[in-house]
């Protein structure tokens, strides 16, 4: 009898999820664990416009890898991508919300090494299953490709990464699809991002099935977001060769886009830097001893929180303010809807999703 | 008869009380939910009619990473994890004792590079603290380090058929060269990405309002983050010796992903065919063929997930059900889990 009411209210609990998280919770989340998302205002969005707001940023993501390994968008396959595990049929852009936007800018990149380039065909290939999965789970709730910036976006990006301070080296025609090296450079500004996304969104979903299916999205961004940091790292283990900084750059940036979004103030007059939840390849000493022995000279492959190690996570307006330039490029903290740099339309959603 | 209104309504207190209640508070709390009772912190009941608690979980976490952060302490300093780290904590009412590390070959890999020393510290570095925050989590509900045994490397390696005659280098040490030392951390990293990837959907709704399912997705980043440098690295030494004959690592990290699918019992399905939860790294022959950098469900892409007892399977090596302890573990788990079931 007691066991039977214990799984009723579990079911309920769980049901209710969401509605729980609007009773103010931080308390002992606050306390306990620094990394939590203060997404706990109450809402009226659902799981569907959590998995839509997640299909936008995988359009984004899988047009840029489709771009730079087979030259052409997630619509029009062409033999490489279809060699290389693509489906043969385009993947669909139209959905019932919103009308497909096109994609400007972006080609393929004349990859010399074949490290690099296998890299970027593979994830070409993911990221095109993961659009293809979220339209399939979504059904017939599934947004359109919003409009898609992914040529000078770019240079727009770099140049606001350039104001800040410490002030960044991103040559100011920078260009993702120039050599190897920049492509890479290209991938990190999306990766670690994809991660923060999908952590922030997990707790809010309600549905089990879709927050599984979250937990091994989100896993496919961090084996991706891992890959992309490694290979920089291997590539430029000292910093020698400017990427490096690159990343500090592109890190920094995000980390102010995401500060703006989360306090609402536009950066620049504050600084946001007594807890940053970005952090670029360079190396780090650890803030506490390795066992019994002492504190270490680290690298930086996973963009984690140093106080606990546990990865970054984002709410939805941190997410929009990096992915549309928010405070930093538009000079103000965060526009609603989000408009900007990637995303020059804005992203598409229901009525209460996210934008 | 209760109306739903009212279950709803006790449901929230519920919560409400955890989420009300100080770190300490809630520390005493979990310490006082014991396996078969409802207590105050977030239970779950599986199919087969157990109940645990959000603690047991997170105990079940604790215990994976206790293993994987004296492996590589000892690969990045040579000596494992501080005492403070190990021992129960103050006020620690259950019974699971504190064990011992069998060191074996375990010290700091042979002839590091400069980079390669600072990968492993970092690595090292975010285990230790993965249980640093666990133990904090739980308070006096932490477990404390179970035996834990470094020299189960070798009897791994045999099992999986990594020989001399296969690697053409000597046989498997992982502290004897970073490439081995790939191999090694191989063995664990895929398998916590899924260890966390199957235990999130089980946190109770309780847990979820005290942030435990956003620090286990943090957690599973992490560990995914891992996995992706060591697949990675593996890849890039491979395609940089030139040949799968030439750089043996990457051919006996895929004789341990066969050796993990053989003791996945429930799913025993061969490494990249169907269903499988293991993708076999493969050698890239040109700028247009694919890597398999993630390990991931080739339809959708989407990351593996594993159960609790098939995660003790594979930590003890061995498929039999009903196995409470072995390999990594030769004392069992300090785990409401740690008898395989099924």
């Amino acid at each position: 009898m007691a066991n039977q009411e214990t799984q009723l209210l579990d079911e309920i609990i769980t049901t209710s999820r969401r509605k729980m998280m609007t009773f103010g919770a931080a308390s002992l989340a606050g306390l306990m664990m620094a990394a939590s998302t203060k997404e706990a205002k109450a809402a009226s969005y659902s799981d569907s416009d959590i998995l839509n707001f997640a299909l936008n940023l995988e359009y984004l993501e899988a047009n840029y890898y489709y771009l730079a390994a087979f030259g052409t968008t997630i619509d029009k396959p062409n033999a490489a991508s279809i060699a290389a595990g693509g489906p043969s049929a385009g993947i669909p852009i139209t959905g019932s919300v919103g009308t497909a936007g096109t994609v400007s800018g972006g080609s393929k990149v004349p990859f010399a090494t074949i490290t690099v380039g296998s890299y970027a065909t593979e994830t070409a290939i993911e990221e095109g299953k993961h659009v293809l999965f979220l339209q399939g789970a979504l059904g017939s709730g599934a947004v359109a490709q919003p409009a898609i910036n992914l040529g000078t976006s770019w240079q727009t990006l770099a140049a606001a990464a350039n104001t800040l301070t410490p002030a960044g080296a991103i040559p100011p025609s920078f260009s993702p699809y120039a050599n190897d090296d920049t492509f890479l450079v290209g991938a990190y500004v999306f990766e670690d991002v994809g991660v923060t996304a999908y952590h922030g969104a997990a707790s809010l979903l309600t549905s089990s099935s879709n927050l599984t299916a979250a937990a091994g999205i989100l896993a496919v961004e961090a084996y991706h977001a891992g890959l992309v940091r490694t290979t920089i790292n291997a590539l430029d283990p000292t910093g020698a060769l400017g990427l490096v900084g690159y990343t500090t750059s592109i890190s920094n940036l995000r980390n102010a886009l995401s500060q703006a979004g989360l306090l609402g103030a536009a950066p620049g007059a504050t600084s946001y830097d007594a807890n940053p939840d970005d952090y670029g390849l360079a190396t780090f000493t650890t803030p506490t001893a390795l066992g019994a022995g002492s504190t270490a000279t680290s690298t930086r492959i996973v963009d984690s929180n140093p106080t606990d190690a546990i990865a970054f996570g984002r709410n939805t307006t941190q997410v929009l303010n990096i992915v549309t330039g928010g405070g930093a490029v538009n000079g103000t903290a965060a526009v609603s809807p989000a408009v900007g740099v990637f995303f020059p339309a804005g992203l598409n959603a229901g009525p209460n999703g996210f934008k | 008869m209760k109306t739903i209104d009212s279950l709803v309504e006790k449901a929230l207190s519920r919560r409400t009380f955890l989420a009300g209640a100080g770190a300490a508070a809630t520390a005493a709390a979990l310490t006082g939910c014991s396996s078969n009772s409802y207590g105050n912190g977030g239970t779950t009941t599986m199919g087969n009619g157990t109940t645990y608690t959000d603690a047991d979980i997170l105990n079940y976490a604790l215990n994976l990473e206790y293993l994987e952060a004296q492996f590589y302490l000892y690969a990045a300093t040579g000596s494992g994890l501080a005492s403070a780290d190990t021992a129960a904590p103050s006020g620690y009412a259950g019974s699971y004792t504190e064990g011992t590390v069998t060191v074996g070959n375990a010290a700091q890999v042979a002839g590091l590079t400069t980079a390669e020393q600072e990968i492993l510290n970092e690595i090292a570095f975010e285990e230790q603290t993965h249980v640093q925050f666990l133990r904090s989590a739980l308070g006096s509900a932490a477990v404390p380090m179970p035996s834990i045994d470094l020299s189960f490397f070798g009897p791994l390696a045999v099992a999986a058929g990594i020989t001399t005659a296969a690697t053409g280098t000597g046989s498997f040490n992982p502290f004897s060269s970073f490439d081995y030392f790939l191999v090694g951390a191989f063995i664990f990293e895929d398998v916590g990405v899924t260890a966390y990837s199957g235990a999130a959907p089980f946190i109770s709704a309780a847990g979820v309002s005290a942030g435990y399912l956003t620090a286990a997705a943090g957690i599973l980043a992490v560990e995914a983050y891992h996995a992706g440098y060591v697949r990675t690295a593996l890849t890039a030494r491979a395609i940089a010796a030139g040949s799968a004959t030439a750089y043996p690592y990457l051919g006996a990290a895929n004789l341990v992903e066969d050796l993990r699918a053989k003791l996945t019992t429930g799913n025993t399905a061969a490494p990249s065919t169907s269903g499988s939860v293991e993708t076999l790294l493969v050698l890239p022959t040109s700028t247009s063929t694919p890597s398999a950098i993630v390990a991931a469900d080739p339809t959708n892409a989407i990351g593996f997930s594993r159960t609790f007892t098939q995660v003790h399977h594979i930590v003890y090596g061995s498929a039999t059900v009903g196995v409470a302890k072995g390999g990594f573990f030769p004392n069992g788990t300090n785990s409401i889990f740690a008898v395989t079931s099924a």
